[in-house]
């Protein structure tokens, strides 16, 4: 079964959903959960060095909140859980991470974009699923 | 409406707005967007710039300058200092001479004009490398910490440049140097004794410290026909480390630039760019863009394997270095003010910037960013935290 489980949580419903399902899937398996949240939207081709660091304190404090709730959650469900923000791109990153780090097991969320936005752009889920090494869950 | 100064300050604030809200849409950043709405705005809205304007987009110029002098890690420039000071100079003056030649004698620009393309196209933006070192996490690795003290010994030879290549040599040049060394010298010191005194009141005496600092020295550099960016830089890198470890002080400087200051500057940069004139120069931009990559590629890439750097890692950074946006930006505005150069060749190398700020860091990304160490699981870095583990069911 799973032993190491990487969710991606951006605080959309759809990654909260994924949240659960892993919180779940650990409680059955005994599977380490393990939150990876990434700040996508850095300004690229910046003009300044301060925008880059205001871009990234702003991200991190949204997500640290996230993963504040994320880990109260876990604590009800008696889980353990680690959790980390890492600057990149989101799919490229999330596979990378799994890679890096062992994992068994990506979960995402279903973002529910338009099948216009879909055909053309993709969704993170669909570039984790074709780049990932491990087996993925897309919960929808 | 050019007389009602209220609505032409609106017509230029919903242009910084708008800049602004695509640039956190789309995750470019929004000097990049604030040129490239200046370019739209100054070729089919008939925006144009007025003496105000030019008084905050100078204002503003001056302020990200010093901005980016205030941004170095003194520690880490110290730690650095032979390679990034080596490094960093050949990423200066090759492109320099290469980009000056290639104007003189290939593109058949006059002198002076030759010497702005030399200046404009020898920069590196810290900005766009430190952002995509911010992505990999090689910000926060003694590689990442070379190349960025590199990119400021780069930006001070262009400043330099900027500030020496178009001076007269006289008592006013003489008066200028005198009194900005002193200042200099006793600017920490008294930086901090501000600070400590009356620092971070609601009237900001120490944010008017500065600012006066920098009038000052800006208003003696004129007078001697320098540029205003050269004390600002200096001012910036003498009192680095009293920013270092005031950030209150360095937000309420970045919150009075990018609000008020820096989208005059940067929409004014994109206002003179001619579209017709980038139709007819397109060749020319290509090759200019090519001299400026040529010139860091010969010049830095065996520099790094004299410092050692891995060959992944030494191409990636060549890479970063011949990157460029802001100083190239207030170069080419200053030869376009000063009269050296066209409109026509200011399009040139504003776009050849713009350029580089994009094509090199899109190389180096795609296809030469080095293994960042301390990213496994077992080596968490700063941002990364293990959640208290609750044993018991609730």
């Amino acid at each position: 079964m799973f032993h190491r489980i990487l969710v991606g949580l951006d605080g959309s419903d759809g990654s909260r959903r994924a949240f659960d399902r892993a919180l779940e899937l650990a409680q059955l398996t005994g599977a380490a959960v393990h939150v990876l949240s990434v700040e996508e939207h850095l300004p690229a081709f910046a003009g300044t060095v301060g925008e880059v660091e205001d871009a990234q304190r702003f991200a991190n404090q949204y997500f640290r909140g996230i993963h504040e709730e994320a880990s109260a959650l876990a604590s009800r469900h008696g889980r353990a859980l680690t959790h980390e923000i890492v600057p990149g791109h989101a799919a490229q990153t999330i596979a990378r991470r799994a890679r890096e780090g062992d994992f068994d097991l990506i979960i995402l969320g279903h973002a529910g974009h338009s099948p216009l936005h879909n055909l053309f752009l993709g969704s993170t889920a669909d570039r984790v699923v074709e780049h990932a090494s491990c087996a993925v869950l897309v919960v929808r | 409406m050019d007389s009602n100064v209220w609505l032409v300050a609106a017509a230029w604030m919903a242009l910084a707005l708008a800049a602004s809200l695509i640039s956190i849409r789309v995750g470019v950043s929004v000097a990049l967007i604030e040129i490239l709405i200046g370019i739209v705005a100054g070729n089919f809205l008939g925006l144009h710039s007025a003496p105000w304007i030019d008084f905050l987009a100078t204002f503003g110029a001056g302020l990200l300058t010093f901005l980016a002098g205030a941004e170095i890690e003194p520690d880490a420039l110290k730690r650095h200092l032979k390679p990034a000071l080596v490094i960093g100079f050949v990423s200066f003056l090759a492109p320099l001479l290469l980009a000056f030649a290639f104007a003189y004698w290939v593109a058949g620009w006059d002198l002076r004009a030759s010497e702005i393309a030399g200046i404009a196209l020898s920069t590196t933006s810290v900005a766009v490398v430190y952002a995509t070192m911010v992505e990999t996490g090689l910000n926060r690795t003694e590689l990442g910490k070379l190349i960025l003290a590199a990119c400021f010994v780069t930006d001070f030879g262009t400043v330099l440049a900027l500030g020496v290549l178009f001076a007269n040599f006289n008592a006013w040049m003489v008066l200028f140097v005198g009194v900005t060394a002193v200042v200099l010298w006793y600017l920490p010191r008294l930086t901090r004794y501000v600070i400590a005194r009356v620092g971070h009141r609601v009237s900001e005496p120490e944010v008017k410290f500065v600012f006066l600092v920098l009038f000052l020295l800006g208003g003696l550099a004129r007078v001697a026909q320098s540029e205003a960016v050269l004390p600002a830089y200096l001012v910036g890198l003498v009192i680095a480390g009293v920013f270092v470890r005031d950030r209150i002080l360095m937000d309420r400087m970045r919150a009075i630039a990018f609000s008020m200051l820096t989208p005059f500057y940067f929409i004014k940069a994109g206002l003179y760019v001619s579209l017709p004139a980038v139709a007819t120069g397109a060749l020319l931009i290509v090759a200019l863009g090519l001299v400026k990559m040529g010139a860091k590629v010969a010049g830095v890439l065996p520099l790094t394997r004299l410092f050692r750097f891995d060959r992944r890692e030494g191409m990636y950074a060549t890479l970063l270095m011949a990157t460029g946006l802001t100083f190239g930006t207030i170069s080419a505005l200053f030869g376009l003010t000063n009269h050296i150069i066209t409109q026509a060749q200011y399009t040139i190398l504003v776009t050849t910037v713009i350029g580089s700020a994009v094509v090199p860091t899109l190389i180096a990304q795609r296809f030469f960013e080095p293994g960042i160490p301390g990213r496994s699981d077992a080596a968490p870095g700063p941002h990364q935290v293990t959640a208290a583990v609750a044993t018991s069911a609730d």
